[in-house]
Order: structure tokens, then C-alpha cells, then sequence
């Protein structure tokens, strides 16, 4: 078709043991908003790192303006008119406005024919006229340091528009800003395609979608699952065809029964080290037993939520009381000697000690008393008892057995390493952050039947997951957290996972 | 691909592997040597000739003749002497580094100690072994509370250990040349005054026999701490914290440590260390202070530590070699007629190439990298 500027013909992208875009084909007409929807993970933005020239397709092809052509890098998706406004931006943030939007493209002017001198004069003003044509209200003189988030957005969008893009890839542009920041962005995106321009917008919010949007793809696991007129199809029908499957009732899972209570969270409040709030007035409880989850969109603040419990952020406001007692003030130690324990987001940076063998990670969290040191002289060869144990127990593969060095195991194996260590320390609460995320599917039906043994044997859980399927199989309540605040609690028997999926994107508010 | 033979080579010589970091340190020295001979060769000098009067000047080759009451041995007795701060200062940055901290403090550190200890003892007139005791023990509080105060600050404000240990360098140097200058001052020399025999950390020109030699008294204490250093990283549960700390601080959060007791106890230990090495530096090899400079010994201690890849045996091994050179190159520059500052100058080059050898290593890793990747699409293709 003539009016197709961008056309992605049958893409495949795999990364080991997954496939991040399964055959996707797409046209992007000329001047048109199209969105890119789906979960986390669902390879929206692995599809449009490949039309960036961040990542190269496995297979398929990739057809700008007609022509098909290959995309290697950035700089060469720059020269075709692509440009794309990144989640984290990319600003050097001690330079101004100006110097940041013409890094990389300098503009010259010539003395006296040969000494070539920076023509800041002509960039600003050309800055200026930019910015007044499309809305984007920003001072080109003014550092990136002392900008507010939204405005640094605004920076990005001058910085594709200087170099003369006309294909404008936004990835999650919302995910940082207030509603009303969020209202003015959209009107800029219309804005620039009333001005000519093609804009994709990558996004997992419905209401968005619906306010600019021309066209939508839908992204499910990396297949593409349809593509909607926006005006003919429902926010409803778009969040089940986004979440992907009808929630069948099939898990070896016995009823919950209820007991005693071991953690309370009492109107917990965390401002992160932007003075942002990333946790709102959070209350809830876990009893005895008893599985809870909390859904939501990544950064929505529940991992914050379990990191406040486990004692690696200390709240602005609020109360966590365990088994009774007010352990706010409680140290990270003290929290582990009372039993909780703690599978964290971040396996590689915070759960292991990469550069440490298996024999010490096992023992992290037990290594400082009998029977691993005695008097602080640390004993190897109970290290090594433990380790083999539970590398036994626990089926951990790795080269060298104990003597392992924890970085050259496979993600996998590293994180049944955590959780071997983590249940091995026979605790009372156990806190899972994204235990499975991007694990095979042995891996994850092994660690889902470990979760569940642990509720069965009478130990509360705390589970933080994106993945609703696991957080539909495994829950006994579910809590759906949406901008830092607790958007319902629902016992798991009563609810579907559409109606979560709804509530993670923010589209139903609880009165 | 063009380069793939000579990739290969360097991966082989210094990638990864169990002896990566001998391999690399061993690589630094060679070529170092050989940008030495270079050196020695363009100035119409004979490399070996050079090399083998750095030997003599330390005390491991004879020399062919010898003043009076004077040995080979007694000119090993002389290197073991030098050498005994440099163990101690590259240890101090060795242990701090263990911890990720990177104390540029040292050369203030040992400023500190050394003029504590000359001020109280030094000028006293505490019989012998006594004030010799004292003077090690005042130079481990002092080195352990500046020590103490830096891990302190870069705990407590997040301060940066790199900007406030070059703050310190130079109030410590000001403030103290201001006192040897308006109390302390020697008017013949303008340095301050000699510190009394008693306090001396060195026996200088001691008899024993029929020789003449200068005994470093600390130098024991030197080995011990070597030990010590390496029993704490290896086996004890304080040394595994220290290490964990330095790999990455939220693993260790997570893991229950408290980052802010480690960071300040690496500090004070690396300034006890420090502390040992100003007073046997001030109160052992010299008796008196400079105003207004400060040793550049703390400052080549961060080279020799790294060429020993902070470890502490290695650190040792290091230090010996390095200053076998610093002190060879003297007689080197007499026997040869080359300048001092030519001598210095190969010092100078055996440092610079330690402190480049994290940048080898890296260049080794990431041409395994690429050859693994170029394999990779070979096989694809």
C-alpha cells in the first residue's frame, strides 16, 4: 500500500529460551498514532528496539517508505527520519537544553571559510521554533538537572524532532507522569501527528489508547493477537485479548482455611530518593497459610512493598508489625533471625554474591553463626556440607558443584539456589519478588509447587508478580496495586483474572 | 578476521583463567622491563649492564668493591629497611580497596602518625624499648582514628572517600608544617628536628660483627601483618564481610551486613596500617619531617598494591620489587652515568605499568568476548 510508511513483514526476534516476537507482521500508515498493547513481556518493546536498530530480527523484513532496508544501529534508523523516546531517558543532565538536543549533531557554522565554529545561536533558535510549533514549552537554555520529569520528556521529543524525524516511537511515555502531565503529552502526540507525523506508542494503558490512538495492535507472549480500530472495539474487550486467556480452575491448591495472623502492614507510606511517592497508605495482612499476591503493572510500588517488610527500605510512614510485634525499626538481621525471608526482585545484584562460589551463597544468610563460623573464624567444610546438601535437594546444576562461581550459572539454576538457601532457613513468612520471571517452564512449575508446599506446611506467603496467570494459580487473596495505592483486596475464589488484568491498568476504581 | 591471531595471543597470555592475576602482574613487570631497556638503550647505556647494578645497588648481585664495614648484605639490610613502610602502606590500600573504598589518604595518614609519635615520643627521653613501643602504638590510634574518620564521613553524608581523603592530604600537610615550622624547626636543616635515637623504629648504622648495617626493628611486625591480613581475608568472618561489602553493597545489605560498621572498621584498619607506615617511614628511614610535602611513598603504595592485586602476600612481593628498583637505580645511576632522575625515572615506569594492569586485564576479557561472538556468527552463517 502507498500510504504504509512503516511495514514490519513476519519478524521473528528469539533470545535464549524465549521467543520475545513470534512472526509479527504490521503496516504503519503515514500520519496515523498507532499503539503497541500488551502485559509486560509481551515483546512490545522488543518489536520496536528491532525498528530502532537495537536489536536485529532472527528472521523477517523490515520495508521504510517502500524500500526494505536493514536496520543495524540507532544512527542509522536516525537516518531514516526513526526516532524514539526511550522509558529512561538518555540527557546528560549537567548540560542545557540545547547542547543536550544537538549532541551527536553538532551544528557548524565556517570562519572565515575554514575554522569551523558550534553555531549555538542558530540551534536555539531553531529549538525555540520547534518547540512552539508542536507545544513543547521548554527552555533551551535550562539545565536537565533543574527540569522536572515531564519537561525532560519534552527534551526527548525535541531531540527527534531536531533530527528531523517523522516515524516517533514512544516507549511507555506515561509511565512517569501525573495525570495532568499525562493530558498535555497527549495533546503534544496529537499535536505532532496533526503536524505529519507517524507516532507508535507503546503502552499497557487502556484509557490512553483510547483518548489518541487511531489504530491498536494487541502483543500477547510475543504473538501478535489482533489488530483493532480503536473505535470498534471496548476497553473490556481489549484488556482480555491483552491478558490473553480465559482463567481456567484447574490447581492442585487446597482451600485456605485461615489462621493466625503473622504480618500486618499498617498504612505504610514510601517516598522514593526523587521525593516521589511510591507507596501510598498501604494496609494489609498475611496470616498463617495463607498465600497473598500482589499484582500490578512493573513499578506500580509493590516491589517497594516487599522490600519495606524485608527491612531494605525504611518507610516514611507506617507500621510493619510481625507475629505481634512493631518490627519497623528492626534491622535487615534481625528481620531474618525472627524468620522472614526473602526472595528478591533482583537475583544477580542483590540475592547472590556473583563473584562468590555456590558453597558461600547457599549460607548467605547463615554464615556469621554455628554452625558456619565459630568464634569469627568462618568453617569451609560446613559451608560445603550445606552446600551439597541442598544442591542435592534442590536438583541446583552447575559446573563445579560448591565451588561454583555463582556468575557463570545459569539464571535458572541461580535462582533455585536463592530459594534452596531462602526455605532452608525454616521461616515463618516468606516474601517472593517475581520468583519465575524469566525462567523456563520446568523451572517455574517446580518453584510454583515449592510455594505452594511452603503455604501447606503452614508458613504465610507474600508473592510480588506480574505474571497473572501464576498469581491466579497460586493466590489465596489478591492485592492489585496501581500508582503505590491498593487498588482492591479480593479473595482469589472470588474474582477472574480479567477483572484483575482490569484493575492493574487503573480503569476501575474502588469506591 | 585481520586481527584474530593477535587477539588470540593476548587472550592466551592474560585471559581469564586461574592465574589471570599473576599472569597480568607478571605481564606488567616484563614489559615495563623491557620499556626500561629501551630507555637505558637510547641513551647509549647497556640494558643488562643496568639491570644487573639495580641488583648490586639492592643487595642481591656484589657489588666490586665495598667501603668499609660495608657487604652486599648490608645493602639488603638497607632494601629490607625501605621497604618495610611500603609493605605497610600498600597493605592499608589493599585492605580499603578489599572493601571498595579507594583511600588516597595514605600519604596524609602516615604524615599524621609519623609527626604524632615524633611530637610526643620522639622528643622525650623514654628509655629505649619502651619509646620504641610507644611509638608503634601511638602510630596505630593515630592511623586508626584518621582512618576512622574518613570511613565515618563517606558512611554517614555519602561523602565521597576520594575527594574528602584529598582534602585531608592537604590539611594534614598545611597544619603540621605549620607546626614544625613555628615549634619544631631544626634551623640548619629546616626540617624539624631529629627525633632521639631511643625512638628510632631502625637500629641505624648498627654493629653487628664486623658490619655496619641499618636493622629495620619493624620489619617483623611487617611480615606479621602480612599474615594477619591474609588470615582475616581468607578464613575469619569480619575479613569474608569486608569482602562481601566490597563486591556489592545490597547483596551484602540483603545478606544482613551492616555496610556502614564495615566501611568504617576496612578504614580504620587500613589507617592502622597507614599509621605503621608513617612511623616507620618518619621514625625509621629518615628521624625527621619535611614541612609542606608529603610522602609520595603513600602514593606509589596505591601501584604497588594493585600490581600485587591487593592481595596481601602480593602486596609484600610487590612492594620488595619495587623498591629493590627505586633503590638499585641509585647505585645504577653512579656505576652507569646516567642522571638520578633518569634512574627514577624506570621507578616511575615499573609504576605506571602496575596501575595499567587492571586495563590489560579488561582488554584480555574483551577480546575473549569478541572472539567468542565472532565464533558464534561464523557458525551461523
Amino acid at each position: 500500500m502507498a500510504d504504509d510508511i512503516v511495514v514490519l513483514d513476519h519478524i521473528t526476534k528469539r533470545f535464549p529460551r524465549i521467543v520475545a516476537n513470534d512472526d509479527i507482521s504490521l503496516s504503519i500508515k503515514k500520519g496515523e498514532i498507532y499503539a503497541l498493547l500488551g502485559e509486560n513481556g509481551a515483546g512490545k518493546s522488543t518489536l520496536m528496539s528491532v525498528l530502532f536498530g537495537l536489536y536485529e530480527p532472527d528472521e523477517g523484513r523490515i520495508i521504510i517508505r517502500g524500500k526494505e532496508v536493514q536496520i543495524h544501529s540507532p544512527r542509522e534508523a536516525s537516518a531514516l527520519n526513526i526516532g524514539m523516546v526511550h522509558q529512561h531517558f538518555k540527557l546528560v543532565s549537567d548540560q542545557s537544553v540545547t547542547e543536550n538536543i544537538i549532541l551527536g549533531i553538532e551544528p557548524t557554522v565556517k570562519r572565515l571559510g575554514i575554522l569551523s565554529r558550534l553555531d549555538m545561536k542558530g540551534a536555539r533558535e531553531r529549538i525555540r521554533k520547534l518547540s512552539s510549533d508542536y507545544g513543547l514549552d521548554v527552555d533551551p537554555d535550562a539545565k536537565i538537572e533543574d527540569l522536572p520529569v515531564s519537561a525532560r520528556q519534552r527534551v526527548e521529543i525535541l531531540k527527534m524532532l531536531y533530527r528531523d524525524a517523522e516515524i516517533l516511537i514512544f516507549d511507555e511515555p506515561t509511565a512517569v507522569l501525573t495525570p495532568q502531565e499525562i493530558d498535555s503529552l497527549l495533546h503534544v502526540i496529537k499535536a505532532l501527528r496533526d503536524g505529519g507525523k507517524t507516532i507508535i506508542l507503546i503502552t499497557h494503558k487502556l484509557d490512553e489508547i483510547k483518548k489518541v490512538a487511531d489504530r491498536c495492535a494487541i502483543l500477547c507472549r510475543g504473538k501478535l493477537v489482533g489488530i483493532y480500530d480503536v473505535n470498534s472495539i471496548s476497553t473490556q474487550e481489549m484488556a482480555s485479548l491483552m491478558v490473553g486467556y480465559e482463567y481456567t480452575d484447574e490447581v492442585n491448591k487446597k482451600n485456605y482455611s485461615g489462621g493466625d495472623t503473622i504480618l500486618q502492614v499498617e498504612n505504610v507510606t514510601l517516598y522514593n530518593q526523587d521525593k516521589v511517592k511510591v507507596v501510598d497508605d498501604v494496609s494489609f495482612c498475611v496470616h498463617k497459610g495463607e498465600i497473598v499476591s500482589i499484582a500490578g503493572v512493573a513499578g506500580n510500588g509493590q516491589v517497594e512493598v516487599a522490600d519495606v517488610v524485608a527491612g531494605m527500605l525504611i518507610p516514611s510512614a507506617g507500621r510493619i508489625v510481625y507475629k505481634g510485634m512493631d518490627i519497623t525499626g528492626k534491622s535487615i538481621r534481625e528481620r531474618t533471625e525472627e524468620g522472614i525471608a526473602y526472595i528478591p526482585e533482583d537475583r544477580q545484584d542483590v540475592g547472590l554474591l556473583l563473584d562468590c562460589d555456590l558453597a558461600v551463597n547457599l549460607a548467605l544468610k547463615s554464615y556469621y553463626h554455628e554452625p558456619y563460623c565459630s568464634r569469627g573464624i568462618l568453617k569451609p567444610v560446613e559451608f560445603r556440607k550445606n552446600g551439597e546438601m541442598l544442591i542435592d535437594q534442590y536438583d541446583i546444576r552447575s559446573s563445579e558443584g560448591c565451588s561454583t562461581i555463582v556468575r557463570s550459572m545459569s539464571g535458572g539454576n541461580q535462582q533455585k539456589a536463592i530459594i534452596a538457601r531462602e526455605i532452608s532457613l525454616d521461616a515463618d513468612l516468606y516474601i517472593f519478588v517475581q520468583p519465575t520471571r524469566g525462567l523456563d517452564v520446568g523451572a517455574i512449575k517446580n518453584i510454583q509447587e515449592r510455594i505452594l508446599a511452603l503455604s501447606e506446611e503452614g508458613k504465610a506467603v507474600l508473592l510480588i508478580s506480574l505474571e497473572l496467570e501464576e498469581i491466579m494459580n497460586l493466590s489465596d487473596t489478591v492485592i492489585v496495586m496501581y500508582n503505590g495505592r491498593i487498588q482492591t483486596v479480593r479473595k482469589r475464589s472470588e474474582v477472574t483474572a480479567n477483572e484483575i488484568g482490569y484493575y492493574m491498568m487503573g480503569a476501575k476504581h474502588e469506591a | 578476521m585481520k586481527h584474530e591471531g593477535y587477539k588470540k595471543a593476548v587472550v592466551r597470555m592474560l585471559g581469564p583463567g586461574r592465574t589471570q592475576y599473576l599472569r597480568v602482574s607478571l605481564f606488567c613487570i616484563v614489559i615495563s622491563l623491557i620499556a626500561g631497556s629501551v630507555l637505558l638503550a637510547l641513551l647509549g647505556k647497556n640494558p643488562l649492564e643496568g639491570y644487573v647494578s639495580i641488583l648490586q645497588g639492592a643487595g642481591f648481585l656484589p657489588k666490586a668493591r665495598y667501603a668499609g664495614h660495608r657487604s652486599m648484605f648490608t645493602d639488603f639490610m638497607s632494601l629490607v629497611n625501605y621497604t618495610t613502610p611500603m609493605i605497610f602502606a600498600s597493605l592499608s590500600f589493599a585492605v580499603a580497596m578489599r572493601c571498595g573504598i579507594f583511600n588516597i589518604n595514605i600519604s596524609g595518614m602516615m604524615l599524621f602518625s609519623g609527626f604524632i609519635a615524633s611530637i610526643t615520643v620522639g622528643y622525650s627521653s623514654i628509655p629505649a624499648p619502651f619509646a620504641q613501643i610507644l611509638v608503634v602504638l601511638i602510630g596505630v590510634i593515630s592511623g586508626a582514628l584518621s582512618g576512622a574518620l574518613v570511613g565515618w564521613l563517606k558512611h554517614r553524608f555519602n561523602a565521597n572517600e576520594v575527594v574528602i581523603s584529598i582534602m585531608f592530604n592537604y590539611i594534614v600537610s598545611y597544619v603540621i608544617s605549620f607546626f614544625i615550622q613555628t615549634m619544631f624547626v631544626d634551623p640548619t636543616t629546616r626540617q624539624s628536628v631529629r627525633v632521639g635515637d631511643n625512638a628510632m623504629l631502625t637500629g641505624v648504622d648498627t654493629m653487628v660483627g664486623d658490619l655496619r648495617m641499618d636493622i629495620s626493628y619493624v620489619f617483623p611486625l611487617a611480615v606479621l601483618a602480612v599474615v594477619l591480613i591474609g588470615f582475616m581475608f581468607s578464613k575469619t568472618r569480619i575479613g569474608f564481610e569486608l569482602k562481601a561489602v566490597g563486591m556489592n553493597h545490597n547483596a551484602s545489605r540483603y545478606a544482613g551486613i551492616r555496610i556502614g560498621r564495615s566501611v568504617i572498621f576496612s578504614m580504620a584498619l587500613s589507617g592502622i596500617l597507614a599509621g605503621l607506615a608513617g612511623v616507620s617511614y618518619y621514625m625509621g628511614t629518615f628521624g625527621s619531617i619535611q614541612p609542606r610535602v608529603i610522602p609520595t611513598l603513600g602514593f606509589d603504595s596505591i601501584a604497588v598494591a594493585l600490581l600485587g592485586n591487593n592481595s596481601p602476600i602480593g602486596c609484600l612481593l610487590a612492594s620488595f620489587l619495587v623498591m629493590t628498583i627505586s633503590n638499585g637505580t641509585t647505585y645504577m645511576s653512579s656505576r652507569l652515568g646516567v642522571l638520578r632522575e633518569i634512574a627514577s625515572l624506570i621507578t616511575g615506569i615499573l609504576l605506571l605499568f602496575s596501575a595499567c594492569g587492571g586495563a590489560f586485564k579488561a582488554l584480555a576479557d574483551r577480546y575473549k568476548e569478541e572472539l567468542k561472538s565472532e565464533n558464534k556468527k561464523g557458525g551461523s552463517r
